[in-house]
């Protein structure tokens, strides 16, 4: 600002820029309001923004007893294990599963989910269920969601299948250990998924 | 010509008052920050929809790096000395009084419980270059768990300094890895905690970037 207006007087008469240099003892503090304010934008952002984000994750308390345990629709079950090299290996059931690979994309994984929301929601029907906060009275696709993250799988997948079962409202998910069978099942698609009685109940409260 | 001289007067603007809040705000913003604690390790966290924010109270935080060793971090001075005193004393480190301080105000640290002193004893630039091994975590043994150890009996410190009333919350815990972190490192994590019953944790994410967040629009499907 001081600087203009001495460029401006300056253009002007030259007989009145020296008497206003002789009157002005002020210092400028433009400059340095221009700073306060920069460092103060600075730290209030870095302040807020500093903040991370968080995702809640709860996990199911280890000595559950058996008793205790609602037994669930098999038909209902959507297992998905995380593999290497950002790939889902996903089943349905327990019973003549069959093995379908897909990717963490709107197009892969969600489709996968929104697909047995949709049957299920033809083969049971919307339930009732009670808003978590609202406690408002809702309809909602029932399906239980089981993520099995294999010992190839990275931290990034895991955290991706939970932001997918935000997405996808899926209430009921759990992240359990991947079996034996699993694995095999995984290297070889074709041979089936067998489990026997105790595997399967083994597989599914493991 | 004389008469028009004064009138125009100066445009300038006092600037002090307005030097003085922004100085005044300056220092508000510069004294309420929290310095950033130096990280150990640098982890690069994986990105979600998620936006919830971290909360307020004192975080317990457990890093995992891309190679999958295990960090500590926890806030608190006062919980960090007594959490090194009921240390000292169990596993007899034989730690000074000057050591225990230097712990209290360390930020995140990752050596084996044996190691500890060593690493204490180093200075800064030293201690930076400290080989780091992790925390150690055996599943199969619970009393064998270091992390387990640390993390049980930081709860409990923060326990004491809450009903002594040195701080107001229990610890919030927050595990934070890397997002090429193998799973199994992650795993034998979130076994640990299950284990001594800490069944609900957070975990650390960064914000989605736009493009991608785009395309992760809520369907309407099953509501």
């Amino acid at each position: 600002m001081a600087e203009m207006q001495t460029a401006e007087s300056g253009g002007g008469k030259k007989g009145k820029k020296v008497r206003s240099k002789k009157m002005s003892t002020r210092v400028d503090l433009t400059p340095m309001v221009d700073l306060g304010f920069l460092l103060i934008t600075f730290f209030m952002l870095t302040t807020t923004l500093a903040k991370p984000q968080i995702m809640a994750l709860v996990m199911p308390d280890k000595d559950i007893k058996e008793d205790q345990a609602e037994p669930v629709k098999e038909s209902k079950v959507l297992t998905l294990l995380l593999g290497a090299n950002d790939k889902v290996y996903w089943y349905e059931g327990i019973t003549d599963a069959k093995l379908d690979s897909t990717d963490y994309s709107a197009e892969g994984m969600r489709k996968v989910i929104l697909d047995k929301m949709e049957k299920v929601k033809a083969q049971w029907d919307l339930q009732d269920y009670e808003d978590f906060k609202t406690k408002e009275p809702r309809k909602g696709s029932f399906i239980n969601v089981i993520i099995k993250p294999t010992k190839e799988a990275r931290y990034k997948n895991l955290v991706d299948a939970l932001d997918e079962m935000s997405i996808t409202k899926v209430r009921y998910y759990v992240i359990l250990d991947i079996s034996k069978l699993e694995e095999d099942f995984i290297k070889n698609p074709a041979a089936g998924l067998k489990f026997n009685a105790e595997a399967q109940l083994e597989a599914a409260t493991k | 010509m004389p008469k028009h001289k004064p009138k125009r007067g100066n445009p300038t603007i006092d600037m002090t008052a307005m030097c003085d809040v922004a100085f005044l705000l300056l220092t508000f913003f510069m004294l309420t920050a929290k310095a950033k604690p130096q990280e150990t390790v640098i982890v690069d966290t994986p990105s979600s929809i998620s936006e919830t924010k971290l909360p307020d109270a004192g975080t317990l935080t457990i890093l995992i790096a891309k190679d999958g060793k295990i960090f500590l971090d926890m806030a608190g001075q006062h919980t960090r000395k007594s959490l090194i005193d009921d240390v000292n004393s169990r596993f007899q480190m034989g730690l000074t009084e000057e050591e225990k301080i230097d712990f209290s105000n360390a930020g995140s640290f990752g050596v084996p419980r044996n190691r500890l002193k060593q690493w204490l004893d180093a200075d800064n630039p030293e201690r930076a270059k400290f080989p780091t091994d992790g925390i150690p975590v055996d599943t199969a043994d619970i009393n064998k768990n270091e992390l387990a150890d640390w993390i049980h009996n930081a709860r409990l410190a923060q326990f004491r300094m809450k009903q002594d009333g040195k701080v107001k919350d229990e610890y919030v815990m927050v595990v934070k890895a890397d997002k090429d972190t193998p799973y199994p490192a992650v795993q034998k994590v979130i076994n640990t905690l299950v284990d001594i019953n800490v069944n609900k944790f957070n975990l650390i994410t960064s914000m989605e970037s736009g493009p991608e967040k785009k395309g992760k629009e809520v369907p309407k499907t099953g509501e």
